[in-house]
């Protein structure tokens, strides 16, 4: 297990030497001298080239990757244009915000894919596997940001039950202040996730209901719950690698639900970035997340090799 | 989806029982997914024939008149922060939006099923350059991938456009790969290899109409994703300026409005919802009817 972890974390090296290729390119595609995107536009031309200097941008791409990458890998991801800020500090808190609602809509949707998927492979022509088909195809077709803005239109402005932006209540931030803030962006983000969950579970879990190996419980007599956890452990692996890959792209798909409700996360911090044409805050966040989403395949390749016996460790 | 018909109905595509034309009457039996489909072509009909069907001009509206509810006299869906009609912009605004959501699919099933095909059928060191650079691409989440090329190519329609094909591209490559990796030992490619067919002949005659329909479903599985990225990104701002009238920017305009009127919010993004979902419809109604999971 440890020799498979070790290959893996090997393997992981040429994939984030690619990532961090394509975002340090990012910048290079910018239309126009990159000093221009990285500089305010009443720069003068001596700051201009001052910078040109600094930077290494009058040397080989090559060479430029290298020293980027450099200080990337030791922390540095440089400065903030606009806010003068070392974009480390802007980018450590925001980064434990959007985990902290990645989560929260993980639970959210996982939860309730499992008993939705789960209850409708069980009983595929009740209302409730009917009602769970829907809600499944709606919350892989609803815009994130569009349910998000319904969300908060309906139960924040409305109804007024629940915060409808922000973290934080004016002078609050107690744990159950957080929490109650949380509760719409995690829903508004967690929908698509649900959305494929439930149907994946439902038609992983169908399929294993079928098999002969149920056949023969229900043929010894085993009870409903003894089948059921048979069926579970079989379903588990692949539930767990779509899982991974979907708190991944809660991570990364949050921006705009973060956006809507003024979440101080990540995405939030790239949004900025968009408006201001602050690129190297746009970089860090894209780079930051790219990163936790090739550790994360790792983590779920891992789990998948531990649980699953059919996967060869190797 | 009408680009699927016209290649149904071509003349020769399929004769008798062909499982084309028994996929098509499949379609046309399912009870969800065809009538989708006709909803989907009146959206596309409504939008491009904006002009003759609305009486309003989508640029000018009337100060006045603005925030009036759905239902208004004159103005069915009411009218936006600025007065003008607001189904009158919806119709004009889907033009945009569908484009940037529809184009990236059909380029990069191009693009990405060449590199595919060319990876799985050659296979060797060609596969290994083809297939690991793309896998750089899927280190990504898909949203953050666009975002970023979009950023930096700076605001506008077409550059979501082009970034949107670009995170499509190693995808429907790595489905075609595999897709085409199953069929490359089988006995009638052989066969027709043993009868002196040259590689390009192989890949027209024997490879593209096995791993058609395949690549074929999964692409239809893009499209509401694309038309959901592409105003999602014109929601951030990096699609067209006010006043054009776009899905995207339409919802974020109308966002600061929404403590004053909380339902007029959700109006804009109806239709955007009710197109994807009646794509996503579809494409599950494709892939019964081709009987090939996506």
């Amino acid at each position: 297990m440890l020799n498979f972890l070790l290959r893996r974390i090997v393997y992981m090296i040429p994939t984030l030497l690619g990532v961090s290729f394509v975002v340090f390119m990012l910048i290079q595609i910018v239309p126009g001298n990159p000093v221009d995107a990285l500089l305010p536009p009443e720069a003068s031309q001596e700051a201009k080239e001052n910078m040109i200097r600094d930077l290494g941008l009058d040397r080989p791409l090559l060479l430029q990757y290298m020293n980027w990458l450099g200080k990337v890998v030791q922390g540095d991801f440089g400065q903030s244009i606009i806010k003068k800020y070392s974009i480390n500090e802007l980018m450590g808190e925001a980064l434990a915000n959007s985990m902290l609602l990645a989560l929260a809509s993980s639970l959210f949707s996982f939860f309730f894919a499992v008993l939705l998927g789960v209850y409708a492979a069980y009983r595929p022509n009740s209302w409730v596997a009917s009602l769970g088909n829907m809600l499944a195809i709606c919350g892989i077709s609803v815009p994130n940001f569009w349910g998000g803005l319904i969300l908060m239109g309906v139960f924040g402005i409305m109804l007024g039950w629940l915060p409808p932006m922000g973290m934080t209540s004016m002078g609050g931030g107690g744990f159950l202040d957080v929490l109650a803030h949380l509760v719409l962006p995690a829903v508004a983000a967690g929908m698509v996730t649900l959305g494929t969950m439930t149907r994946m579970v439902r038609s992983n879990v169908y399929e294993l209901l079928n098999q002969e190996f149920v056949l023969t419980l229900r043929a010894k007599g085993a009870r409903p719950i003894t089948i059921l956890l048979h069926v579970m452990k079989n379903a588990t692996p692949p539930i767990l690698t779509v899982a991974g890959l979907q708190f991944g792209n809660l991570l990364g798909g949050s921006v705009l639900v973060e956006t809507v409700f003024s979440w101080p996360g990540l995405g939030h911090l790239i949004y900025q970035g968009i408006t201001q044409r602050d690129y190297p805050i746009i970089q860090a966040g894209i780079l930051v997340i790219s990163i936790f989403f090739v550790v994360l395949n790792i983590i779920v390749d891992a789990l998948h090799a531990l649980i699953d016996p059919k996967v060869q460790r190797v | 989806m009408e680009a699927n018909l016209d290649a149904m109905a071509s003349p020769g595509a399929f004769k008798e029982d062909s499982p084309y034309r028994k996929a098509l009457r499949a379609f046309v039996k399912n009870k969800v997914a065809f009538p989708s489909f006709v909803f989907l072509v009146g959206i596309v009909l409504a939008t491009t024939f904006a002009g003759v069907l609305t009486p309003y001009d989508p640029y000018q509206g009337n100060i006045a008149n603005r925030l009036q509810p759905v239902g208004a006299s004159g103005h069915l869906l009411g009218t936006d922060e600025q007065g003008r009609d607001m189904l009158t912009r919806i119709l004009y605004g889907g033009r945009l939006t569908l484009l940037a959501g529809f184009v990236p699919v059909v380029v990069s099933s191009l693009i990405g099923g060449t590199l595919g095909l060319a990876a799985g059928y050659f296979g060797g060191w060609l596969n290994t350059v083809i297939m690991r650079t793309l896998d750089i691409f899927y280190a990504f989440p898909a949203v953050i991938l666009s975002l970023g090329i979009s950023a930096a190519l700076g605001q506008g329609m077409t550059n979501i456009i082009i970034a949107i094909t670009i995170v499509f591209i190693p995808p429907v490559a790595r489905v075609t790969e595999t897709a085409v990796k199953r069929i490359r030992g089988r006995e009638f490619i052989e066969a027709a290899r043993s009868s002196g067919a040259g590689h390009l002949s192989i890949i027209r005659y024997q490879v593209v109409p096995n791993v058609f329909p395949q690549v074929f479903v999964f692409a239809t599985t893009k499209i509401s994703l694309g038309i959901v990225i592409a105003a999602g990104l014109s929601f951030l701002g990096l699609g067209v300026n006010p006043p054009t009238p776009e899905w995207g920017i339409m919802l974020n305009n109308i966002k600061q409005m929404i403590f004053v009127k909380p339902v007029l919010t959700i109006v804009p993004g109806i239709f955007l919802f009710l197109t994807s979902l009646t794509i996503n419809l579809c494409s599950d109604g494709v892939s019964d009817a081709m009987q090939i999971k996506a």
